[in-house]
């Protein structure tokens, strides 16, 4: 391949066949639906990647996680409520133990919401959105490049921790389209660690609480105990190995704007006023990285597309406040950033509108 | 091989109360599956949440003890992306029907090429005794103190929308049809589905004035009549098998045209 438009969503599902994957499963839904057809018709002409339009999303994450144990590398890829749909099986592939991606592509919420606005309201229900203690891998890239590249790393690291991995992604980088070459990108791809079903075992998989024979533990708080910090030690070891991150723009400013996807990109005027600081690895949380460098900076700007999700997350882990720029109903726009900096007086004075010049309130 | 060797009888006595039906059709399963030559490289269980789910941990087999109702999705992706495994869902009747009925409705359309037997008792057993999808109306319940309000569903009607679909009603007592209907649908190309009438005395049938297990077993063989040869349609009550045209194995999966539920 040579260098060439690609869109977001495209790219993830290269990234997808990159990585080996053989399965997907999905139920349509705005923006993330091109990668649902793209997968439809690289079936059609590859029958070894097996391909199923499901009734629901329910039924979409539970396949994946079937599709992975019977040996393929899977994915599905979502928006919104569907995405909320998925949680009971996200859950259910944390507690067993499964590989497989899971792909949500923001739009605004919460219900049926916005459609098909972009936004960052769903970074809580990546991290939290099934019931009890788990431990979330996501990635979250802001180029078509690296759609293509953080897909194989999802991958990669849902083989690792044997835990399905989320890839963000939103309604503007899904539908964005931009010149890549994508052959230049090289990632290595991790093999399957699953033992594929009917291989001679006969283990039993269980999304409740069993001792390793399969007799049920659902009283026995110490075998629990055992086993939720086993995986999580691991899940966090291995997300050690996959600290993507990005620090740069103007490092010698005395304020560091966090802004990661999209926003990013939205935000790219500033570089002159500003360093930056772009978690691509969104859970865990960056809290050694982030720590160091937040210490260099009298203060902190976090932009991003919900009320205030990851700048809870930031002050939690620094133990101090910091300055919110929130773009919310799905105004993600320099003109959103530029008004969201006025008003917390952050807005450097060669980037204020000159008086005629005042910026359209449009999405 | 014989039948004790698909069976974990290391951890027996199993879960399930004194008198419970979901024994008799595990039974009959692992004597199917001898006799078939299904084992453990060539077969996987998904079970459903309910009593019935527990049965996967019992049979020398790889089994997924699915979320409450997601027996299907995983199961017929199983399928697809390994159609050379025969894969055989065991869940109960709320689990099928009820929590899982959209799956069923849907996998039931695409002609999934997986087996499901269904443990019917009636009731939501696990959780103490509510009313089903499937149970009788009038009967009273936990849930229902005044009788149950709908009539229950029509699963032989729901799986008979395809017309090239499999379904048995049988009952715990009838353990001959019970045995044919499994092999039956296990060998069946295409979606079958092996509804089991099957007694929870500890949390339905003492409730509806049953003294014992063996009394509701002698109810199944007073009041289950066969029904007329060739019927097309089965009444309540009546044991029968309903099959449509058989599809040859190996059309319609993974082509990328969405209907890859497979053979």
């Amino acid at each position: 391949m040579t260098k060439r438009l690609v869109q977001g969503n495209e790219a993830v599902m290269l990234g997808a066949v990159k990585a080996g994957a053989s399965f997907f499963a999905g139920y349509p839904i705005s923006p993330s639906s091109e990668i649902l057809a793209q997968a439809s018709v690289y079936a059609a002409s590859h029958p070894e990647f097996r391909f199923i339009q499901e009734e629901d999303e329910i039924a979409s994450a539970n396949a994946i996680l079937g599709g992975s144990l019977a040996g393929a590398k899977s994915f599905t890829a979502t928006s919104g409520p569907g995405f909320s749909l998925m949680q009971e099986a996200i859950g259910y592939g944390h507690k067993v133990g499964i590989p497989c991606v899971i792909v949500n592509v923001m739009r605004v919420g919460p219900a049926t919401g916005m459609p098909t606005m972009p936004g960052q309201g769903d970074l809580n229900q990546a991290r939290y959105g099934s019931t009890g203690d788990y431990t979330s891998i996501v990635f979250y890239p802001s180029t078509v490049a690296e759609c293509y590249e953080y897909t194989i790393q999802a991958f990669n690291a849902a083989e690792e921790s044997r835990s399905p991995v989320i890839l963000m992604s939103d309604a503007f980088l899904g539908h964005l389209n931009e010149v890549a070459d994508l052959d230049t990108i090289h990632v290595p791809i991790v093999p399957r660690t699953l033992e594929p079903l009917a291989s001679g075992g006969i283990r039993l998989f269980s999304g409740v609480a069993t001792y390793p024979d399969g007799e049920p533990a659902t009283a026995d708080a110490d075998e629990f105990i055992r086993q939720y910090y086993e995986s999580r030690d691991h899940r966090l070891e291995v997300a050690e190995r996959y600290a993507f991150h990005e620090y740069g723009w103007n490092k010698d400013s005395d304020t560091l704007v966090i802004a990661f996807g999209i926003t990013r990109r939205i935000a790219q005027p500033l570089a002159a006023h500003f360093a930056l600081f772009r978690p691509i690895r969104i859970w865990p949380t960056l809290d050694k990285e982030l720590t160091e460098i937040a210490a260099r900076y009298k203060k902190i700007i976090v932009i991003e597309g919900s009320d205030g999700q990851y700048a809870n997350v930031v002050e939690r882990m620094l133990l101090r406040r910091v300055e919110r720029v929130p773009l919310l109903g799905g105004r993600m726009s320099l003109e959103a950033i530029r008004e969201g900096l006025d008003a917390i007086g952050m807005l450097p004075a060669e980037l204020a509108p000159s008086g005629s010049e005042s910026p359209a309130r449009v999405g | 091989m014989a039948v004790k060797d698909k069976l974990k009888t290391d951890l027996f006595p199993t879960i399930w109360c004194p008198g419970c039906g979901i024994g008799l059709i595990m039974q009959q399963l692992a004597s199917v599956m001898d006799d078939l030559g299904l084992d453990k490289n060539n077969t996987v269980l998904v079970t459903g949440i309910g009593c019935t789910g527990r049965m996967g941990a019992y049979m020398n087999f790889e089994s997924i003890y699915t979320l409450h109702g997601r027996t299907l999705p995983v199961a017929e992706a199983i399928k697809l992306v390994r159609p050379e495994l025969n894969v055989i869902v065991v869940s109960g009747d709320g689990d099928t029907a009820s929590i899982g009925g959209n799956h069923l409705l849907h996998s039931i359309r695409r002609n999934a090429n997986v087996t499901v037997v269904c443990n019917n008792n009636e009731i939501y057993g696990l959780t103490g005794g509510q009313t089903g999808p499937t149970t009788p109306q009038g009967t009273s319940t936990i849930s229902s103190p005044k009788g149950a309000t709908y009539a229950p569903i029509n699963l032989q009607g729901l799986v008979n929308t395809n017309p090239n679909a499999y379904y048995a009603k049988t009952t715990v007592y009838h353990q001959g049809p019970m045995r044919k209907a499994i092999k039956e649908a296990i060998e069946w190309p295409g979606f079958a589905f092996v509804d089991v009438a099957s007694q929870c005395i500890e949390n339905n049938g003492r409730r509806i004035g049953f003294a014992s297990a063996n009394d509701m077993l002698q109810n199944y063989r007073t009041e289950y009549k066969s029904a007329p040869p060739g019927s097309t349609r089965l009444e309540s009550h009546q044991l029968g098998i309903v099959k449509g045209q058989p599809l040859p194995v190996g059309g319609g999966s993974g082509d990328g045209s969405g209907n890859g539920s497979g053979n």
